[in-house]
């Protein structure tokens, strides 16, 4: 008998409407989970553990010893996303993205925002993403972000808010289709039991979108790796198995005569689309950082010539920016005329007098965060945080208000998730990856993450986070056979 | 004014090169300001020739057979106005008020150009001038002491350097007073045939147009200065920017020889 502990008040759990009754998405498995022993569970989570180990799907620490990994938890209690939801969800990601995709198109060409008023130019042309290197080119299909993953939470209000788009390189996909081996092999009744979305052939629809990417009529495709030590290597060689494509470094291609090749044992081989896992910043040391060991001395006269696909462009770092996020839902309004289905969280943009006003008032009920900062530093939290930690941010914004943006204190969901102390709620997000070639492709779901510590919200798997696996539930108005019965390309 | 160029870059490796990569932008563009009446390029290997993002002409050459020398020479005539002024390009100045590893500021740069922060607003022509000036007074011409990996802070605090220099520590003190700025690299003529006739200055944006500035000589860029190529730094603009596969360490010798053929 396995009990799920109540979540706490005023947060949106996803599996319970109270303390104890389930959502309809999750009735039968409410059901299933109360007739089994918590033991069991604990077994099958030692048993997922070592088949993990044994899989190695594991992520590189920086800052711990040399070559240091972890796995990253995995917890067996599923985030499920009913149909009706996900339909919703989906066309909001389709219509984002098409618009974040035309932003870029925009104002590496044309500008037409910012001369519509729309988008202020010193945030665009001054922005150290925006690349003057993708000045005057022309891409195939005007696809910028080939690849996007794109950040969601739900608040107390039951919504979805789009936390963050993830443009330049998105990682995490390896974990969605990790965990759902790992659960069909785990709990194969629970899957004869549900009609849940297939995700297992996202590596083909990857493949696809970056085979589309390229004018070329059988193009070649690689993986590019900054190498083993980077964290995500253990993704980059995946997504190269599982497409059937060739893992490379920067030191295994060159350049000659306008176009890239890869050295093989049979003599180079000329490569037309490259999934890149390396930053802007590394790819040609000719152009950008000249200490970079890991690009290939001349990419970018290639990639200008046109005669090479870099998935992702460069410079799309420019569209997933803070400063950027708040325009999002004009770029749908203005680019497709449509109005945005994904929510923003409401955004306070502190160059503006009235925003300003407003932030400096509620200070103590608001997060602030710095433009350009991440991964936490420059923030403050306001009702977690001191009187004098209030005055002392109060001090910083009035110094130089354009340099922050400032956001609701918003509460992520809670699923149940199996810790020591039982069943309990755990806040969770959820990364949906968005391809984009000759038509937009999503496979159900995506990546849910974990906070694994009560009551946090930190979900990074840098900083003790989990993941979980994702079932998006089938109706009968669900278009299960377009995107898993596609076959794979030759 | 009317120059004949002749610019040799030679390079010669310690041990055999297997592969090497070069992007070159040694050929001048045809301008309101400069007429190039013939150009050629004499290069180790067929090279493919582009436009870089910034409209600068750009070579790019492989030499993939192993190598331990190469020599890239460049000559031509061009016809130089005497105009500092030229009208701003396709790229929005904005684009110019970043800054690179090379034009990074820090604190004592930061201090050095507040002074000139509000003139720069309301004059920033003015100001332009004035930071050149104030900045000449502070460092010192001097060959040998900085190389082509010193930034601007570096060379400001060893208050001397080389035209590469004085114009990343301009770069870096116009940016921080707001006023967009770039690298500019070409030939500079004198009269002092002993000179090397690669030279660096900068451009400052006031209003549609671009202002060359020569700030190691405290002069306008007119017309003794021929343009080749422009960018946010050094790195950005050089004429030869290459990486190879081995080949230990190695020498360059660069020749540059411009003469006026005015009479």
């Amino acid at each position: 008998m396995s009990t799920v502990l109540p979540p706490p008040k005023g947060v949106f759990d996803e599996m319970l409407f109270d303390a104890s009754t389930p959502r309809p998405a999750y009735g039968s498995y409410h059901q299933w989970l109360a007739k089994v022993a918590e033991q069991e569970l604990r077994a099958k989570r030692s048993e997922a553990e070592l088949l993990f180990q044994r899989v190695g799907i594991t992520f590189a620490v920086y800052g711990e010893e040399e070559g240091a990994e972890r796995l990253i938890p995995f917890d067996f209690v599923p985030r499920i996303i009913p149909a009706e939801e996900w339909r919703l969800l989906e066309a909001g990601l389709r219509q984002r993205v098409a618009a974040l995709n035309a932003f870029l198109k925009d104002i590496y060409n044309e500008q037409a925002i910012i001369k519509a008023g729309i988008v202020p130019a010193d945030n665009v042309l001054c922005n150290a993403q925006y690349q003057i290197a993708m000045r005057g080119i022309q891409l195939f299909r005007d696809t910028y972000a080939h690849i996007a993953g794109i950040d969601l939470i739900r608040h107390s209000d039951g919504k979805y808010y789009v936390l963050e788009d993830n443009l330049r390189v998105p990682s995490g996909v390896s974990y969605m289709l990790e965990n759902r081996k790992m659960m069909m092999r785990l709990f194969p009744d629970l899957f004869a039991d549900h009609r849940i979305a297939p995700v297992e052939h996202y590596p083909n629809l990857l493949l696809k979108t970056l085979r589309e990417s390229s004018p070329v009529e059988d193009p070649t495709v690689v993986v590019l790796t900054p190498g083993r030590y980077n964290s995500a290597y253990f993704e980059h060689a995946f997504l190269a198995r599982e497409m059937g494509v060739t893992l490379v470094e920067g030191q295994d291609l060159f350049i000659k005569n306008e176009k890239l090749f890869m050295r093989t044992t049979t003599g180079p081989r000329q490569i037309d689309v490259i999934y890149r896992r390396l930053d802007d910043a590394f790819l040609d040391p000719l152009a950008f950082r000249s200490d970079s060991m890991l690009g290939v001395p001349g990419l970018l006269s290639v990639y200008r010539a046109g005669n090479v696909i870099l998935s992702n462009a460069i410079g799309t770092g420019v569209a997933d920016d803070k400063s950027m996020y708040p325009h999002v839902p004009d770029m749908v309004k203005f680019y497709l005329g449509e109005e945005p289905i994904l929510h923003n969280v409401p955004t306070w943009c502190l160059r503006k007098p009235e925003d300003f006003a407003y932030v400096d008032a509620h200070l103590s009920e608001l997060v602030v965060k710095e433009v350009h900062g991440a991964g936490g530093y420059g923030m403050l939290v306001g009702p977690a945080a001191t009187k004098d930690e209030v005055e002392h941010f109060r001090g910083l914004i009035r110094s130089n208000p354009q340099n922050y943006i400032a956001q609701p204190t918003l509460s992520l969901s809670t699923c149940p998730t199996l810790v020591d102390e039982g069943i309990a709620p755990r806040h969770i997000d959820l990364r949906p990856f968005v391809l984009s070639g000759k038509e937009t492709r999503i496979v159900p779901g995506g990546l849910t993450r974990v906070a694994l510590k009560k009551g946090s919200l930190v979900v990074n798997s840098s900083q003790g986070g989990g993941t979980k696996d994702t079932w998006v539930l089938m109706d009968d108005s669900t278009d299960a056979g377009t995107n898993s019965k596609e076959p794979a390309p030759c | 004014m009317r120059l004949h160029i002749h610019h040799t870059t030679s390079y010669r490796y310690e041990t055999s090169v297997a592969h090497s990569t070069q992007y070159l932008r040694l050929t001048p563009n045809d301008s309101a300001r400069q007429k190039i009446l013939s150009w050629d390029l004499r290069l180790p290997a067929a090279a493919s020739r582009t436009l870089d993002a910034y409209g600068n002409v750009m070579h790019v050459i492989t030499v993939d057979y192993p190598h331990q020398d190469i020599v890239i020479e460049a000559e031509g005539f061009v016809e130089v106005d005497d105009c500092a002024m030229e009208k701003a390009d396709t790229l929005s100045p904005l684009l110019f008020l970043r800054s690179t590893p090379l034009t990074a500021i820090d604190n004592t740069l930061a201090t050095f150009a507040l002074p000139f922060a509000s003139i720069a607003k309301e004059f920033p022509r003015d100001a332009a001038w004035q930071l050149m000036m104030r900045l000449r007074e502070h460092m010192a011409f001097q060959a040998g002491e900085t190389d082509a990996c010193t930034n601007a802070a570096d060379a400001f605090s060893k208050k001397q350097g080389v035209c590469q220099d004085f114009s990343h520590v301009y770069l870096a003190c116009a940016h921080a007073i707001g006023l967009p700025a770039r690298y500019v690299s070409g030939y500079l003529y004198t009269q002092d045939t002993e000179h090397v006739a690669s030279h660096a200055w900068v451009e400052v944006a006031i209003d549609d147009y671009w202002w060359g500035l020569d700030i190691a000589n405290g002069i306008e860029a007119g017309h003794h200065h021929l343009k080749l190529a422009v960018g946010m730094d050094y790195l950005e603009a050089c004429p030869v920017r290459g990486m190879r596969n081995g080949g230990g360490s190695e020498t360059m010798v660069a020749n540059a020889f411009v003469k006026s053929m005015d009479q």
